[in-house]
């Protein structure tokens, strides 16, 4: 080794002084100038829509406003103004929020008017939110006066009680049709996580009219499509999050990813059949609870918007402000049906079937049971096929309910094996006259069929 | 000249493997200041303080953030304490949230501000007991806002009620998922228990 000359020496030392220099500004950027405060402009809102009401029934709109937290620990000074009329058109009426002394369920609130409660057509509305101290807004829906929240009125809902729920008498699939151990091999789906933070599996799937199952296999970075029982695989560019799936029928995937570490906002990436990315656009909202496939493209239920928004038209994307001003209470497969959803109480759940904006027939269920959450509410022929959970503190099974004009045509309850975690309302999917359901084990997922009884 | 840029390298080289320490520096920033005694705790100021520690990060067992909606340290290996990174963890954002002391039989509120680095003393397992005075279990259908669901490895408070019988969950769930608000169905995952605070004046 030979004797370090000054040259050396001075490249080193000037090697180090670099970095540390370097060293000194990243951090200065990144952590070395705290901001104590947060920003003066945060204001951020939680609203529940009343979308199906019954005649009689007093209608009171309520609204958290979540503003900059105060350094003397109280909630922030807020005000705001409800824009509400009957029916969906002509102008709104101003009611200002008054300030109750509760906020469990939001604590601004405003009585809707009894002329305009018991209104045919339902009523619509949009509210601006304020914090006094800071003079940040925030409007709730997104789209404001362009795409109001809709409220609707049942005239005759066919009442269904479901009585007290009987665990324990699950339906055996008609058929499995991906059993998939952990892995990353071909036919196998990753599981990321651990015992002490809880395991994530392939968080979403889609089926199409075929049968094909496709796997977001999003451990491994890839789509895993079953046909047949054999697998194939596409990579894509995705996350580790929990994120939800739409397969088109071309192929084209819809990826819809959860906030993350370095992308603190929701996104859609859309990806060709052979897993090229298309484009990514940003929600209009913060959070997003489903995914599904829309007349003209994906739709995603936003939320604190609590609507179903459109993320492309014809292929391309749509920006935040174009996704608000379209935004619309129901989901639509077909561009001539919504159907409405509102689960509310412990075990309440009301559905309606839209036919030109109007409440085409509607339906009330009652559980003695509490009910979850509503996994899949779509029409099927003259049917509509919903899946929604019933639950203790200590067991969950899901009730699959098939409507008609009459009630319920078929009932089934299915286990909950959901052994590692998935997107939230990407348990089911229907195709054909079979319901699709992702689960998993400590030995994998497993996706099985279930054949309904409904005419085709 | 040649033997200059080959020392500089080296130098670059010892320099990248000790940044690797200089790296979990977050805490260095925090303070261990006592919290504030507060008279009030309402559920609208448990939304903000939960909802401004959004984007600032996932830190095992941590408990002291920043306002600069950026997690400073965002690829910390998960499951590791001893990083010493931005952002609360499950449990300690509850904690802070939920204005708890860290001697367990007192039940009195007490603010923590964002940067001041405690925990807590309870893991999600604990809370999901009902352990400590502050806390207590509840039905899971009863859970409103800034109520919580708790499962043995984790604990979301509820943000707000959502349209299809979900929730929207603020939660530090994990280092890639840092501090945000999710929709989750945790109401109706037997995993999960229900839990709440004691003594929210409104």
């Amino acid at each position: 080794m030979r004797r370090p000359t000054i040259r050396s020496l001075a490249g080193g030392a000037a090697g180090i002084a670099a970095v540390i220099c370097g060293g000194i500004a990243l951090t200065s950027g990144s952590a070395g100038n705290p901001a104590s405060a947060p920003a003066a402009a945060l204001i951020d809102a939680g609203h529940l829509p009343p979308v199906l009401t019954l005649p009689g029934e007093p209608v009171t709109l309520r609204y958290a406003i979540v503003c900059a937290p105060r350094e003397d620990g109280r909630p922030c000074d807020g005000s705001g103004e409800v824009y509400l009329r009957s029916g969906r058109s002509g102008p709104f009426q101003r009611l200002a929020l008054r300030r109750g002394d509760e906020s469990a369920e939001g604590r601004y609130y405003v009585d809707v008017p009894v002329e305009v409660a018991s209104s045919p057509d339902g009523f619509s509305y949009y509210a601006v939110l304020r914090d006094d101290s800071t003079g940040a807004e925030i409007t709730v829906p997104s789209g404001g006066t362009a795409a109001p929240q809709r409220s609707f009125r049942l005239r005759n809902p066919i009442g269904i009680e479901l009585g007290p729920h009987s665990f324990g008498h699950t339906r055996s699939p008609d058929a499995k049709v991906v059993d998939a151990p952990w892995g990353s091999a071909l036919g196998r789906v990753g599981l990321a996580g651990s015992r002490e933070l809880g395991f994530t599996g392939p968080s979403a799937f889609d089926v199409a009219d075929d049968g094909t199952v496709t796997l977001l296999d999003q451990v491994n970075g890839r789509l895993e499509r079953w046909s047949h029982g054999r697998a194939s695989a596409t990579s894509v560019e995705v996350g580790p999050g929990l994120a939800d799936l739409d397969v088109e029928a071309d192929g084209t995937a819809n990826v819809l990813e959860p906030p993350d570490r370095v992308t603190p906002v929701p996104t859609l990436r859309r990806f060709d059949r052979a897993g090229k990315l298309k484009w990514a656009q940003r929600l209009s909202d913060r959070t997003w609870s489903k995914l599904a496939e829309g007349p003209a493209g994906p739709v995603v239920l936003q939320e604190p918007s609590e609507q179903w928004l459109p993320l492309a038209l014809n292929g391309a994307p749509l920006d935040r402000p174009s996704q608000a001003i379209r935004a619309k209470t129901g989901h639509a497969r077909r561009p001539d049906g919504e159907v409405v959803v509102e689960r509310l109480g412990t075990g309440e759940l009301r559905l309606a079937e839209l036919a030109a904006d109007r409440v085409h027939r509607a339906w009330r269920i009652r559980s003695s049971t509490p009910l979850g959450e509503v996994q899949l509410a779509e029409a099927l022929g003259d049917r509509l096929v919903v899946v929604t959970k019933a639950y203790t503190d200590t067991e969950s099974e899901y009730v699959v309910l098939v409507l008609g004009p009459s009630g319920v045509r078929q009932q089934l309850v299915l286990a909950a094996t959901e052994w590692a975690e998935g997107a939230p309302l990407a348990r089911f999917r229907l195709a054909g006259a079979s319901l699709y359901q992702l689960g998993s084990t400590p030995a994998g997922a497993f996706v099985v069929r279930f054949d309904l009884e409904v005419p085709q | 000249m040649r033997t200059f840029l080959v020392a500089l390298g080296i130098g670059f080289v010892l320099i990248a493997a000790t940044g690797a320490q200089a790296y979990h520096r977050f805490w260095a920033r925090c303070n261990y200041d006592p919290p504030t005694f507060t008279t009030s705790m309402t559920r609208d100021a448990g939304q903000d303080y939960a909802n401004a520690a959004r984007y600032e990060g996932y830190q095992w067992g941590g408990g002291c953030w920043n306002y600069d909606d950026v997690d400073s340290y965002p690829f910390d290996p998960p499951g590791d304490p001893t990083t010493h990174g931005e952002g609360g963890d499950c449990s300690g954002l509850t904690f802070k949230t939920w204005r708890e002391s860290t001697d367990e039989w007192r039940d009195g509120r007490w603010f923590w501000f964002a940067m001041r680095n405690v925990h807590g003393p309870y893991t999600a397992a604990r809370f999901k007991r009902g352990d400590g005075a502050p806390n207590h279990v509840i039905a899971k259908s009863s859970a409103g806002v800034m109520d919580a669901f708790a499962s043995d490895s984790h604990i979301g408070m509820v943000f707000f009620r959502s349209l299809y019988g979900g929730d929207q969950i603020v939660e530090a769930k994990c280092e890639s998922c840092g501090t945000n608000i999710f929709y989750r169905t945790y109401r109706g995952d037997p995993n999960y228990g229900g839990v709440a605070r004691w003594g929210w004046t409104g």
